[in-house]
């Protein structure tokens, strides 16, 4: 990339470098767009991915209808309540951190970045206090199951399918995290500017898909039993 | 995308330049959407609707998904093309649903009818004078037939189950009156339940308890084109003693499941089909473990 070649210490948020797109590029236009066409065909396999994981869940679900509406019972729709709260607002930082960009106002934008990093961190934390309640309890996936306030066949199933999908959307806020931080490093170093914000936008999209992957968990495994 | 004016390798796609750019006020327009929408779901959880909750719930999530999408995720403004890939990924895991749920749902020994066949079957029955078919007594034959005989005979009785492919002769189909060895009263039902018949793949039923075996044998019967009843003469054939209540300890004792299991498997291997039955995974009280049709290799 052609950032690389920026001499440090020479830009900064405030005054940032000009952008040169690839040479096997048309235009900065033909760049952006197929990073971002890249970006959309990354979320598709995420979809399927993901997807898998619902599939597998609905079924055994519809298998086991009563022992999901027991097990759904025992997770707290309070803090998941909380917790989808906290990851849309942080999406809506994270457009307020992506417009700024775009038009060229890179303090405001690390402002929001970092707020929406804020709001991540609030999200693990909620979701590290969910879990190790649900572990103090003996409520582990699987075999590991030895919770004795809830007996029902197959429940330890649900928790099962709890824990994965949660746990991928955990470390996906977590890859989401570390991303904007990668970005901020880059709009300091001036490498971001109004004619140039590509990975802002894209690291924007993922973080709104973590959002969108949460907004189905939420209802189906607080909520739905 | 052409951007003709746009050379000397400066990109530009700033404001007025074709990029747009979401104006703050609809970001915050969309969040209130998106939180009011987060109180519905919540709200609706704590109303009883059945299966709408599912429904309903679903549909606000796919609201909320479509504004992040269209409006944060900016496609709404975007290449049309962006839309048509990502929906594609919905498209697709449509189909992965669609065909996987079939399959999962219908497979007859697993459970046909809802609820119905996950409701635990006593190993003992509650019911008197078993011989005599009442709604009740045959309701309960329908529950053990869903677990113990669609896998063969197929949830309508009409001998087509999953496992019927493999099985030469063809398991009975219950609904014709044509080719019935044993005959098609309840009495000579029963017979054949706690028999088998030999050549075919009709296992004996002997380890369900005498009672259900009844409940059975009258469920089969109401299956038939006309459903025909035992004489005196026939219950006493079979045994019954009818100025009694019970059946009493007329029956011999059943086999263990694993003991029977063993018998047919070396019967199947005999036949020349490749013994492989396992057993399942899904205990029914009273019966141990159930062979599970479904385990047969279908091409042999």
């Amino acid at each position: 990339m052609s950032h690389a070649s920026v001499p440090a210490g020479k830009y900064n948020a405030d005054n940032p470098a000009p952008h040169h797109f690839g040479h096997h590029f048309e235009s900065a236009e033909h760049e952006f767009s197929s990073a971002k066409q890249g970006m959309w065909l990354f979320m598709v396999t995420e979809v399927l991915m993901i997807g898998a994981i619902f599939v597998g869940y609905l079924l055994f679900r519809l298998r086991f209808p009563e022992a999901f509406h027991e097990a759904h019972k025992e997770l707290n729709v309070k803090l998941g309540a909380l917790n989808t709260v906290i990851l849309i607002i942080s999406s809506a930082t994270m457009v307020l951190g992506v417009t700024a960009a775009q038009r060229g106002n890179n303090r405001r934008s690390i402002g929001m970045l970092i707020t929406t990093i804020f709001l991540g961190g609030c999200f693990c934390l909620v979701k590290y206090f969910e879990y190790t309640h649900k572990f103090h309890e003996g409520i582990f996936p699987g075999g590991l199951y030895h919770f004795e306030g809830l007996t029902v066949p197959h429940a330890p199933l649900f928790f099962s399918f709890y824990f994965v999908m949660t746990g991928i959307h955990a470390f996906h806020v977590v890859v989401g995290m570390c991303l904007i931080t990668w970005i901020i490093t880059r709009i300091k170093r001036g490498q971001i500017s109004k004619e140039f914000f590509t990975p802002v936008e894209l690291v924007g999209f993922y973080w709104h898909f973590v959002d969108l992957v949460w907004i189905f968990l939420f209802p189906l495994l607080y909520l739905l039993g | 995308m052409s951007n003709s004016h746009d050379n000397h390798g400066h990109g530009s796609h700033g404001e007025g330049h074709g990029h747009y750019i979401i104006p703050d006020a609809t970001i915050y327009k969309t969040l209130g959407a998106l939180l009011v929408l987060t109180g519905i779901t919540v709200g609706l959880s704590f109303v009883h609707l059945g299966t709408w909750n599912f429904v309903v719930g679903m549909l606000v999530a796919a609201m909320k998904a479509y504004l992040v999408a269209s409006i944060f995720m900016n496609l709404s403004h975007d290449d049309k093309s962006n839309s048509v890939i990502f929906v594609s990924g919905f498209f697709f895991l449509a189909i992965f649903i669609g065909l996987t749920a079939p399959d999962f749902l219908f497979r007859g020994d697993i459970f046909t009818e809802g609820k119905q066949i996950m409701l635990p079957v006593k190993g003992v029955s509650q019911f008197k004078r078993p011989w005599e078919p009442t709604p009740e007594i045959v309701a309960h034959g329908k529950a053990i037939f869903m677990q113990q005989c669609v896998s063969c005979h197929g949830p309508e009785g009409k001998g087509d189950g999953p496992a019927a492919a493999a099985l030469v002769p063809h398991p009975r189909n219950f609904t014709s009156a044509d080719g019935w060895g044993n005959g098609r009263k309840p009495s000579q039902i029963f017979k054949t339940l706690k028999e088998g018949r030999p050549g075919t793949g009709m296992a004996s039923f002997a380890t369900i308890p005498a009672e259900d075996r009844w409940t059975l044998a009258h469920y089969v019967a109401s299956l038939g084109p006309n459903v025909l009843k035992d004489t005196p003469e026939d219950l006493k054939a079979a045994g019954v003693d009818t100025s009694k209540d019970t059946l009493g300890d007329t029956e011999a004792p059943s086999i263990p499941i694993t003991a029977a299991m063993k018998i047919l498997d070396a019967e199947t291997a005999k036949d020349g089909l490749k013994g492989n039955i396992k057993p399942g995974h899904d205990d029914l009280e009273g019966y141990g473990e159930r062979v599970e049709a479904r385990t047969f290799n279908p091409n042999l």
